[in-house]
């Protein structure tokens, strides 16, 4: 890459040679405040919060327009672009409301921020302020409120340029310019919310948080989505110990700086509901009662091992340490065990291609690398549970009633079965037709990888504590193991990994650090 | 000084193509046809010192030559017809009385840039002159000025008139191109320039109407003849739109460097009956007042009225006499920037609105000591931080009543009233 020789107060710098001031300093790590530039977006220029000084020309320019040069003399501390900084932010302060104690952006606000940062002074603002509409909702994960907005145009131009919807545009001129739907539209595309991380004050804000929380009481940890196979990053942010939002995490290699609507709610189907807290045995024709860990693990093995038609289904959401686990387990209980991974298939429109997976299986592929299945695919062992071919089966992670359009047939396939373990968060329905039950824990309280539809291999990682008594499934796995006598190394996940990395070549030269927070994709297909 | 730009006006049905041929119409539009070549057109044009007549005053050959001649894309030339600037009346006249000159210069300017297609955007306010221009157009076009092989050169040209929908912004010529394009009167960002990325991302010209209705004459008789009028930097002839407080307010054609107390008392008749002028600005709205003992030996010319702290720019003289309060014109002024400001960039469209609610208050009585402080400083701090100029627009009228009428506006808020009118009151009064 061509570079061209650039100082910014007073550091020496090769740049880029197409990049912007505002790029140049930021690849250096230098922060010049701004609202509207963004790097996936069209340059706007209408915030001018990023006015620096630039040699030999008299007046300030935006950093966000400004093409570095050779030679070119940056500055962005001198006393003309502080005072011009100041004077943007009081400008954009003098009709903005004093919601900051009702507001959700409070804490993770740019006007708050480069309030604290660049100027601290009072008010002299002695006018009345400009009314606006508040509280609108644009969409079913959106609301806007026009006094907040500064009119920086990120939404819109989100809309125009990424998912090329449309629905927002600027109306009215002056300071009545306001931000608002087109006439008979509703901003509900399957990219939506991601207006509510792009806008940098509390004008579009997340309904499904609204109000959930204060931003700096969250614990925010970098992890996959588990919506589907394009393994979008996320942070997972909880409070108290419960997930309160997904937001995107920044990886141009997956998803840019995007989450779908779909995966960024879909922890609220993962979790909740009532948690197993203790293994389940039912008993002589009766009830599911609660049992300690080494019966309930002797039951299962009584049920399973060496059984004629064994299978094993294992949810998508699993992680490639304990796919691994449980291919080793199932072929341990039989060498002709039937095993497959969970697969949900869909159609997607033409913005949902943007991110999504055609499938519902965040791990479908890694999992299967890992051995997790014997088929040729979900269908055919689908197929093969339908007609009765299976005798027993140990499903983790999925409930199976759930999965299929036409309950009544699983119903009978189900109750067809001389055993059924299952191994869930919840009783789930089909959990209720099980002879064991193990309580296993959810995606967000486990850790792991993924590898997605690309093959790329992301860590997973534990956001959440599990309830008391609740079981990782590889550690639930490494109980089966070890009860049947199987030489297994250890089931905690790292060291999973390294065996996963000496028995499958793919996987040959990865580390959990060389896979960092960006992950690795694998060569071949 | 023989009448350029007002050569036509008071011809009965001027306007008509006939009347404007029987007065060497388009005899300029032949002679380039004939035997000039583009590059030949701008020389000429540049030799005039002919600068730009909308408010900026570019040297209107330079402004040309930036299109680049070997750029692949079409080439537009765009007539600014949006006059919008608050005391300018001037393109209005030259729409209404001489259309003919505008088109013929619109069609010389578009050869010089080898235009294939221009626009003329005239202001949605302006329906009689777009009226009025339409049908000129017809009768050019019907007589082969514009079209297909005009008159035989084998040059193509076609002239689109198109009708703004109101909004001052739109006279700035990105706006204006964005408007064109069917958008948002918004600026848009510099660089990069309309010469090389303008309408449609093509390489564009805007020139004002006064500036283009000037070309014919200029081309007839030769750059020399023009550029022996006027001053060294300032060359020719340019329309002055007189308003306010004198006795024959109008629009009169001045040679440049004409000196401005002489033009005020002498051409336009002086003040009204027992009244003292107290400030007059002299181009548009946008550019500082100058007080009665600031006007001495200034010349209307670009550098003459620089030097005394103010600008040329449309020419817009504004009078005010001894009755105004300047309080209040400074309100009314205040009021229509932020009424126009297209609300893109943070400083005019908050602030302009700030400056305006400050006025009202000081002008209702609920001033208080800190607001002319105030109003410097936000005027400072929309100054040259915008997007495009209507910012500064808006800043330069607040900042120059506030310096140079200060004890005014001290007393309007410290008697909680104006008084200037409670003086006129205590006089008729007696």
């Amino acid at each position: 890459m061509e570079t061209v020789k650039i100082s910014i107060d007073g550091r020496e710098l090769d740049a880029g040679k197409d990049r912007t001031v505002i790029q140049a300093a930021e690849d250096a790590g230098i922060s010049i405040p701004h609202y509207c530039y963004h790097p996936k977006l069209s340059i706007a220029g209408n915030c001018r919060m990023c006015l620096v000084e630039v040699e030999k020309i008299p007046k300030l320019q935006i950093a966000c327009n400004t093409l570095v040069q050779e030679g070119m003399v940056v500055k962005t501390q001198s006393p003309q672009v502080l005072a011009a900084r100041r004077g943007v932010l009081e400008f954009l302060l003098i009709n903005h409301p004093l919601d900051c104690p009702i507001c959700d952006q409070a804490g993770e606000c740019w006007l708050q921020n480069y309030y604290m940062d660049y100027s601290l002074e009072a008010s002299r603002f002695s006018e009345r302020k400009e009314p606006e509409r508040k509280r609108q909702p644009f969409g079913p994960n959106v609301v806007f409120d026009a006094e907040r907005c500064i009119k920086c145009t990120r939404c819109v131009r989100f809309l125009d340029e990424v998912t090329q919807t449309h629905e927002l545009t600027v109306l009215n001129r002056s300071d009545d310019s306001t931000i608002a739907l087109f006439p008979g539209k509703t901003l509900d595309n399957p990219l939506a919310a991601n207006v509510n991380d792009i806008c940098p004050v509390g004008a579009l804000t997340d309904r499904d948080f609204r109000f959930r929380a204060r931003v700096w009481y969250l614990k925010s940890t970098p992890s996959i989505c588990p919506g589907c196979s394009t393994g979008c990053n996320i942070h997972i942010e909880t409070y108290e110990n419960r997930i309160a939002r997904f937001k995107p995490r920044i990886n141009d290699s997956v998803n840019g700086h995007w989450i779908c609507d779909e995966g960024r709610y879909c922890f609220h189907g993962l979790t909740g509901g009532e948690r197993l807290t203790s293994p389940l045995i039912r008993q002589e024709g009766g009830k599911l009662v609660p049992a300690d860990w080494d019966s309930a693990v002797q039951a299962a093995l009584i049920g399973l091992r060496d059984t004629e038609g064994l299978a094993g289904l294992l949810s998508a959401r699993s992680t490639n340490e304990e796919a691994f686990l449980f291919a080793r387990l199932m072929r341990a209980f039989s060498p002709k065990a039937t095993v497959e991974v969970s697969y949900q298939a869909r159609d997607l429109t033409t913005v949902e291609k943007i991110l999504k997976s055609p499938d519902r299986s965040p791990n479908y592929r890694g999992a299967r690398e890992m051995g997790a299945g014997t088929e040729p695919g979900w269908e055919s062992w689908r197929d093969k549970l339908l007609d009765g071919d299976l005798r027993a089966l140990y499903l983790a992670g999925e409930d199976l009633l759930s999965l299929f359009p036409d309950p009544e047939r699983i119903l009978r396939a189900i109750r067809g079965l001389s055993f059924l373990v299952v191994q869930d968060t919840t009783l789930s329905p089909t959990a209720e037709l099980a002879h064991v039950v193990f309580p296993a824990t959810h995606f967000a309280e486990k850790e792991g990888t993924y590898t997605n539809r690309r093959g790329r291999v992301q860590r997973v990682c534990c956001a959440c504590v599990a309830p008391a008594g609740a079981l990782p499934d590889h550690a639930i796995f490494g109980r089966l193991l070890a009860a049947l006598g199987h030489p297994q190394a250890g089931s905690n996940p790292a060291d999973v990994f390294r065996q996963i990395t000496a028995e499958i070549p793919r996987y040959r030269d990865l580390t959990y650090e060389s896979i960092g927070g960006a992950g690795v994709e694998l060569e071949g297909i | 000084m023989e009448k350029i730009l007002l050569r036509n006006i008071e011809i009965q049905d001027s306007h008509k193509l006939s009347v404007y041929k029987s007065h060497r119409g388009y005899a300029a539009l032949e002679k380039v046809l004939k035997g000039m070549t583009p590059e030949g057109l701008t020389e000429e044009v540049s030799a005039s010192g002919l600068r730009g007549r909308g408010g900026a005053g570019f040297p209107t050959g330079k402004k040309w030559s930036f299109v680049p001649k070997d750029n692949p894309k079409p080439k537009y030339l765009i007539a600014n017809a949006d006059e919008s600037e608050p005391g300018t009346f001037k393109d209005r006249l030259l729409i209404e009385r001489d259309p003919h000159a505008i088109i013929e210069g619109a069609i010389l300017a578009a050869y010089a840039i080898q235009s294939h297609q221009g626009f003329i955007y005239i202001r949605g306010e302006f329906v009689f002159g777009a009226r009025v221009l339409e049908k000129a157009l017809d009768e050019a076009r019907q007589a082969g000025y514009f079209g297909k092989n005009i008159l035989g050169s084998g040059y193509n040209l076609e002239l689109t008139l198109h009708r703004g929908a109101g909004a001052y912004i739109c006279g700035e010529e990105t706006a204006l191109l964005s408007s064109l394009e069917g958008g948002r009167g918004w600026p848009k960002l510099k660089p990069p320039f309309p010469a090389t990325h303008g309408l449609f991302g093509c390489p564009t010209v805007v020139n004002n109407v006064e500036t283009l209705a000037a070309l014919p004459w200029i081309v007839d008789r030769g750059a020399a003849r023009y550029a022996a009028l006027g001053t060294e930097k300032s060359k020719g002839s340019k329309l002055f739109s007189v308003s306010g407080h004198v006795r024959r307010p109008g629009v009169y054609e001045v040679e440049l460097g004409y000196p401005l107390k002489s033009f005020l008392e002498e051409v336009c008749g002086g003040m009204r009956e027992g009244r003292e002028l107290k400030g007059v600005i002299p181009g548009g709205s946008s550019v500082p007042v100058l007080r009665r003992d600031e006007i001495d030996g200034v010349r209307m010319d670009y550098e003459s009225i620089a030097a005394a702290g103010s600008l040329l720019g449309s020419g817009g003289v504004i009078v005010m006499d001894d009755t105004t309060c300047m309080v209040k014109a400074a309100w009314n002024l205040a009021r229509f920037y932020a009424h126009e400001s297209c609300g893109q960039c943070s400083p005019c469209r908050e602030g302009c609105h700030w400056l305006e609610k400050i006025f009202a208050r000081i002008e209702e009585g609920k001033g208080n000591k800190d607001d002319l402080d105030l109003v410097l400083s936000v005027s400072g701090n929309i100054s040259g931080n915008t997007i495009c100029p209507l910012g500064d627009a808006a800043a330069m009228p607040a900042v120059a009543f506030v310096k140079k009428y200060r004890d005014e506006f001290e007393q309007h808020i410290r008697q909680r009233r104006c008084p200037v009118t409670a003086a006129e009151a205590q006089a008729s009064a007696r």
